[in-house]
């Protein structure tokens, strides 16, 4: 059953369209997931490379802006293109399974376009997730003209990545609608401790 | 050629979009005064249904293009009526 003709002609149509692909696809847990696990990486990501210039006695901040914008981009597009081959190679295998049973093409249904839709929304979030969040984490160093402390923009930005994981963190507790605070915590630790083995292992 | 009135169809449909929003749409076509949709076996991803339509003056293309367009697959037309009035299934003494 072909008919690629648009099915909306109103944006709340098209905001129904979505809702429906939203209930059969369930883009927003995965995508939900997806955030939160890829936020988690850049934060982290970002952290050992401040860490890492840090110790290795860089005050030249324009070094890891750029290493943290190239790396951002890096797991922007791992992501990107990660996400996009396996959400695409498991909602065929399922479109596939459902029609072995039903026995029709399912490929132009509201399912073959639901799983369509999800694989772009879930790979356009577990791209730009990773990438935001590392561009977050390196905003004290962008204000390097403001703050005119190499050091102070190290621990700026090594606060912003805790804060972040921290708020993340609160995202997590929210989503599991249990200990927010104790989510916060459990995510700022991960930061706390790559700092920490950064630090033992990099001092001299 | 006659309006259908009563279209009962026997349909295998995925666990989702589910039962609500299918009767909806049903519901929203021309023609359609009342739908009901019986779950009658549920399996792992799919579920059997029986979907049963009356109005004044059914589209039977229509009903079906709904249907499949939410991923169902009818198995077969169980029972019709079409004319001025809709008239029942009579029991016989074959019955």
């Amino acid at each position: 059953m072909k008919n690629n003709r648009r099915r909306w002609s109103s944006l709340s149509e098209f905001l129904e369209e979505i809702q429906n692909y939203n209930q059969i696809a369930g883009i927003a847990e995965i995508a939900r997931r997806y955030f939160a696990m890829n936020a988690f990486d850049g934060v982290l990501t970002t952290i050992g490379v401040l860490a890492g210039n840090y110790l290795a006695g860089v005050r030249d901040l324009s070094i890891p802006i750029r290493i943290g914008i190239a790396t951002s981009i890096a797991m922007g597009i791992s992501g990107l293109w990660g996400a996009y081959l396996t959400e695409t190679a498991e909602r065929q295998r399922e479109l596939t399974a459902l029609e072995k049973i039903s026995l029709i093409d399912q490929s132009e249904t509201s399912i073959g376009r639901a799983s369509r839709f999800a694989v772009i929304v879930v790979s356009i979030v577990d791209g730009l997730a990773p990438a935001l969040a590392a561009i977050i984490v390196l905003i004290p160093l962008f204000l390097d003209n403001i703050i005119q402390n190499p050091i102070l923009s190290y621990g700026l930005a090594g606060i912003t990545a805790l804060l972040s994981l921290f708020g993340l963190g609160l995202f997590l507790g929210k989503v599991s609608e249990k200990n927010l605070i104790g989510y916060g915590i459990k995510t700022m630790m991960a930061g706390l401790l790559a700092i920490a083995i950064n630090f033992l292992i990099g001092a001299e | 050629m006659g309006n259908l009135r009563r279209i009962v169809l026997d349909v295998l449909k995925p666990l989702e979009p589910n039962i609500v929003d299918l009767v909806r749409k049903i519901s929203t076509l021309n023609g359609v005064d009342g739908v009901n949709i019986t779950i009658y076996e549920i399996d792992h991803h799919v579920e059997n249904a029986k979907i049963t339509v009356e109005g004044e003056q059914l589209s039977f293309q229509s009903i079906t293009a709904v249907i499949e367009e939410n991923g169902g697959a009818v198995h077969s037309i169980d029972e019709v009526a079409a004319g001025q009035r809709t008239v029942e299934e009579v029991e016989t003494h074959q019955d």
